[in-house]
């Protein structure tokens, strides 16, 4: 498919108006579109719209309990905010672990999560924080949102419930409560410049002086970024001593549904998963 | 009386000389060049494994605007390139392998080619296809070449002594069959050239080659070109490693577009395109049989190797020189038998790789030195010892070792890494049976190489040539027939020169480029060129030294012996009192009444002679030694290694230059620890699967251990002021270490490579 134009428009407004035609592929940091598209994994549509010089989509803000970030954010600026830093150090772990250097400096939030990769990075600290996701259109000429969690934006490799009229603008959710911890887990074969075989992420609080995980998800070790109901399931209130922990770790491999690939074997893959949230647990105990 | 003591550029740390050029971006590689009216080339490559071409329709392609030529065999002279001279640069009859090349095409941009091939169509009628050589050689195995029906291109026999008196004479004999498999070069600077015929049809071709003077002779028939009108440019090369020292059909493909077109036509590689069709080291299955004495001798060594030689023969096939090298001659074994067999398969094919057949070699039979040494309840260090080869030695194979540190190297790896406590140490505790808790394992394992480090006499001559003049400021030009492909060669001939002259390193030119100006060379292979191209220079240089003195010795009035040249002077050879500038001594030559210039050249030939038909000789002028121990950890329960540390002792004959050796060692141990731990060409049923950067894992920077180096100066009596190669032997030991520091670690032992975390966590657990 060749491209017939191309846009790059400045705000919001003019972006959704452009896309309420379809036939457009939108890029920002152009990490995934370019390679894809070089390497016949992707079409080029009739339009591509350039979203990176949309004003107000880029940059890190709390407002009262709810921390926003733009689309457009790096996940340079996301290893560099003091903000998340300080409420929720999973997702920076999460940017520290992503590709390179010169990748994070232009790949950006909203690309990692609509590229739909199972394996996306900071797909899974969102995950434990039970991120919303804004949605914006243009419905006949007026702005239109909708929010959906993050659980249920992915739905397949590569696919979202984004519609083709729609781009993802925010990611918001409530700054975790004092007392939260968590840990993300990235497995790659080598320290960096690597896609997971498998992630893993655990999050919890402590309430009535007990600490508990209520949140674990895992990259790459299913169609979608997924959550980890099961583990959940078990490690509801309980506190993380050895047999829970061993118990959550084989709960974990119900809660995968891995594929064999290049990176690595259903196998392996449910190996690592049972290893990685046995230490994820460990980490936070 | 005041002395000044002479100062000597040999042993120093020397920054290469074409360093600034390359990290400024300066330096000019095949993808830089541009000529006016230059066109732009791409191939069609097979989509079959195994096929059977029946119609070629290149017509839609030629009308597409912007198209000058499309090009298929019939437009080429079918005569067959290679080692092997079994594959036309552009198929005809049948495809044998999915890179295989079967049209091109040039055009006024690189995406006009690319339509261009989308618009060719080819039919092809399937065959069937084998991938495993052992298959391969049933008999009833599709036949790839249907001049080899049973599919076996080259065999190879040696033995020495009695293999069956050897397996009498043993206490212990041990059996083990080894896997090694594909992967490849990865240069940084992928495949292009750029071709151009002028009015009087003379060609030049800007040229990755690592071997000049040879490519001119390889090519002529190939290109119907006669090698005297073919002027070979060598552009700055990104990395060779052996690979560039065949011709590949991609050259050709580009010297004919440009003939079809009659204007300059340039041709690189994709980086995909790179993985796809370059040449890999080649896969071995190695069935190794050694027996030991219970006093720790050495007995014999029994070896049969298949080697998968893919669809076509490069230098490849030819590994087995470099492999019995190494199973007959890196201790000493009185009987050795070796057997090696061929094998044509619709594969990828293998070529020349740094280190030739020798990781695979040394991988089998550094394993089996291990197992020997636990059989007879030795140290694995003693063990080594006792057998190590020792300077003055000739081996059964006919290699005179005038220098020898093996030795040594083995004691000060040792020594230096704490090898004997460690290894004692990590085996009771590492593998878990005596409380040492936790899932990670620490252990060390030791392995030494033998390489050839002067050159090895496979053509009829192993020599190089050197010219090089003074101008009338003290400004040297060297012109030397040997290329520079990354590893540092013009940096040592210019400090030989320098040397020689006692000039500063800054006053030496080095003209290493251009088949027109640079004398004959056989090539950038077999770690020859600090030695023989070093030896050349230095020859030549003295030869222009003497020149200089017996003028000055007239000028002055003394005799020649009484005079030394040293830092742009004619001194006094005993004072170093300055006499006379250089510059002025040669100026007075340009001017005298019977003019003179300063001009000399050299052709070094060294001593080594060619193997007999029985393989035996003396086929390198020297040869270089090393000892690599290895520590690691290993996570038991993900299969991960990390490396720790790696000890690196190499018998570098003598240092020249520090700095490029200590390069050769971090290059060769990322290189080495690749084949060890990550890099894979994943190739199934004949097509890669992991083509990119991104899925096949080069060693990476956060990954490289410390590295603790010893150069062992052996001082060779025949390498120019002691040295030897070195380029090859930092590569070829570590991954036989790796697998010995993993058995150390967790009582596992690995005979195939490479141990990657899956196979590792897979054997760990016992999961087939």
């Amino acid at each position: 498919m060749t491209i017939e134009q191309y846009a790059a428009p400045e705000t919001l407004d003019e972006l959704t108006r452009l896309l309420s035609g379809g036939n457009a592929l939108i890029f920002a940091g152009g990490t995934d579109v370019m390679p894809q598209t070089r390497a016949g994994a992707r079409q080029f549509q009739p339009y591509l719209i350039n979203a990176s010089r949309v004003a107000g989509l880029r940059g890190i803000s709390r407002e009262g309990a709810r921390i926003r970030i733009g689309a457009l954010t790096t996940v340079t600026d996301i290893l560099e905010s003091n903000l998340l830093s300080e409420h929720v150090p999973v997702l920076v772990e999460a940017a520290d672990c992503f590709a390179s250097g010169q990748v994070r400096n232009t790949a950006t939030l909203g690309g990692n999560l609509c590229n739909a990769s199972p394996a996306a990075d900071l797909a899974i600290p969102l995950l434990l924080v039970d991120a919303e996701l804004e949605l914006s259109s243009n419905d006949n000429g007026a702005p239109s949102r909708r929010v959906v969690p993050i659980s249920d934006f992915f739905v397949a490799p590569g696919k979202t419930v984004l519609k083709p009229t729609e781009i993802l603008t925010r990611v918001i959710f409530d700054a975790p409560p004092s007392g939260f911890r968590a840990r993300f887990i990235k497995f790659g074969t080598r320290p960096a410049l690597d896609i997971a075989v498998v992630s893993v992420g655990v999050a919890g609080a402590t309430a009535n002086m007990v600490f508990a995980i209520t949140r674990v998800a895992f990259g790459a070790a299913a169609p979608t970024p997924i959550r980890g109901k099961k583990t959940e399931e078990l490690l509801e209130g309980r506190l993380l001593v050895d047999d829970t922990i061993l118990a959550a770790s084989s709960a974990a491999q119900k809660d995968v549904s891995p594929i064999s690939d290049v990176r690595g074997s259903a196998w392996y893959r449910r190996e690592l998963v049972r290893t990685l949230t046995e230490r994820a647990l460990h980490d936070v105990a | 009386m005041t002395v000044i003591e002479k100062q000597t550029l040999i042993g120093k740390a020397i920054p290469k000389l074409d360093g600034p050029k390359k990290v400024t971006g300066e330096a000019r590689y095949v993808q830089d060049i541009e000529l006016p009216r230059m066109l732009f080339a791409k191939i069609l490559r097979s989509s079959r494994v195994h096929a059977r071409i029946v119609r070629i329709d290149t017509s839609a392609a030629r009308k597409l605007p912007g198209v000058h030529a499309v090009i298929t065999a019939a437009d080429t002279p079918g005569v067959p390139l290679g080692h092997g001279k079994d594959n036309p640069p552009l198929k005809s009859d049948k495809v044998r392998s999915l890179r295989d090349e079967v049209a091109a095409v040039a055009a006024e941009s690189e995406d006009i080619a690319e339509r261009a091939l989308s618009l060719i169509e080819v039919d092809y009628e399937d065959l069937p296809a084998v991938f495993d050589p052992n298959a391969a050689l049933l008999d009833d195995a599709p036949v790839i070449h249907e001049s080899h029906p049973d599919n076996i291109p080259f065999t190879y026999e040696y033995s020495q002594g009695d293999v069956g008196q050897g397996e009498r004479d043993s206490d212990v004999v041990i059996e083990d069959k080894f896997t090694l498999h594909f992967v490849t070069h990865c240069c940084m600077g992928v495949s292009g050239a750029v071709a151009q015929f002028d009015a009087d049809d003379n060609l030049t071709v800007y040229s990755q080659t690592q071997v000049p003077f040879l490519y001119k002779k390889d090519i002529a028939p190939i290109i119907d070109v006669p090698p005297e009108k073919i002027r070979v440019i060598q552009p700055s090369i990104g990395g060779g490693f052996g690979s560039k020292l065949d011709i590949y059909p991609f050259e050709p493909i580009c010297i004919l577009l440009a003939r079809a077109t009659r204007r300059p036509v340039k041709l690189t590689f994709t980086r995909e395109e790179e993985f796809l069709a370059s040449p890999t080291r080649q896969p071995v299955e190695l069935t190794l049989r050694s027996g030991v004495k219970k006093d720790g001798t050495l007995t014999f060594r029994d070896v049969a190797t298949v080697h998968d030689n893919g669809a076509y023969t490069s230098w490849g096939a030819t590994t087995p020189f470099v492999i019995m090298q190494t199973i007959s001659s890196l201790y000493r074994v009185p009987h050795c038998s070796y057997r090696t067999t061929v094998v044509y398969t619709n594969n990828p094919y293998s070529g020349s790789f740094r280190g030739f057949g020798n990781l695979q070699a040394t991988f089998a039979v550094e394993s089996h030195m291990d197992k020997l040494a636990e059989a007879v309840a030795m140290d694995p260090l003693a063990f080594r010892l006792q057998n190590a080869q020792q300077p003055g030695e000739t081996t059964p194979q006919g290699m005179v070792f005038r220098s020898c540190g093996l030795a040594e190297c083995l004691t000060t790896a040792a020594e230096r890494s704490g090898f004997v406590e460690k290894h004692a140490r990590y085996s009771r505790y590492g593998r878990g049976q005596n409380g040492q808790g936790g899932p990670v394992k620490r252990g060390v394992g030791i392995a030494s190489l033998l390489h050839v480090g002067g050159g090895a006499k496979i053509y009829r001559s192993d020599g190089c040539g050197t010219m090089l003049k003074i101008d009338d400021y003290g400004h040297v030009t060297v012109l030397t027939g040997a290329s520079e492909i990354g590893q540092g060669s013009e940096t040592v001939i210019a400090q030989f020169v320098a040397e020689e002259l006692g000039l500063p390193i800054s006053s030496i030119s080095v003209v290493n480029d251009d088949s027109e100006l640079t004398p004959w060379d056989v090539g950038v292979h077999a770690s020859r060129t600090t030695f023989i191209a070093g030896n050349s220079a230095q020859r030549a240089a003295r030869k222009a030294r003497e020149k200089l003195l017996a003028a000055a010795a007239t000028k002055l009035e003394l005799s020649a012996e009484e005079l030394d040249l040293r830092e742009g002077n004619v001194t006094r050879a005993d004072t170093g009192e300055a006499l006379l500038e250089l510059p002025r001594l040669i100026r007075s030559l340009h001017f005298a009444k019977k003019s003179e210039v300063v001009m000399t050249a050299e052709y070094y030939e060294p001593p080594s002679v060619p193997q007999d038909k029985e393989f035996k000789g003396d086929v390198s002028a020297s040869y270089a030694f090393g000892t690599q121990v290895v520590e690691l950890e290993v996570d038991t329960e993900t299969g991960v290694i990390r490396i720790v540390k790696v000890t690196a002792a190499h018998d570098v004959g003598r240092v020249i230059n520090s700095l490029g050796i200590q390069g050769q060692i971090e290059g060769g141990v990322a290189m080495g620890m690749g084949y060890a731990i990550s890099e894979h060409l994943l190739v199934d049923e004949g097509v890669i699967q992991n083509p990119c950067f991104r899925d096949y894992k080069l060693v990476t920077a956060p990954e490289m251990p410390e590295i603790d180096m010893h150069f062992i100066e052996t001082l060779d009596p025949e390498g120019p002021s002691g040295a030897k190669g070195v380029g090859e032997a930092p590569a070829i030991c570590i991954a036989a270490a790796v697998v010995n520091a993993v058995y150390n670690a967790t009582g596992t032992r690995f005979d195939s490579l490479p141990l990657t975390p899956e196979r590792v966590l897979r054997r760990l657990k016992n999961h087939a």
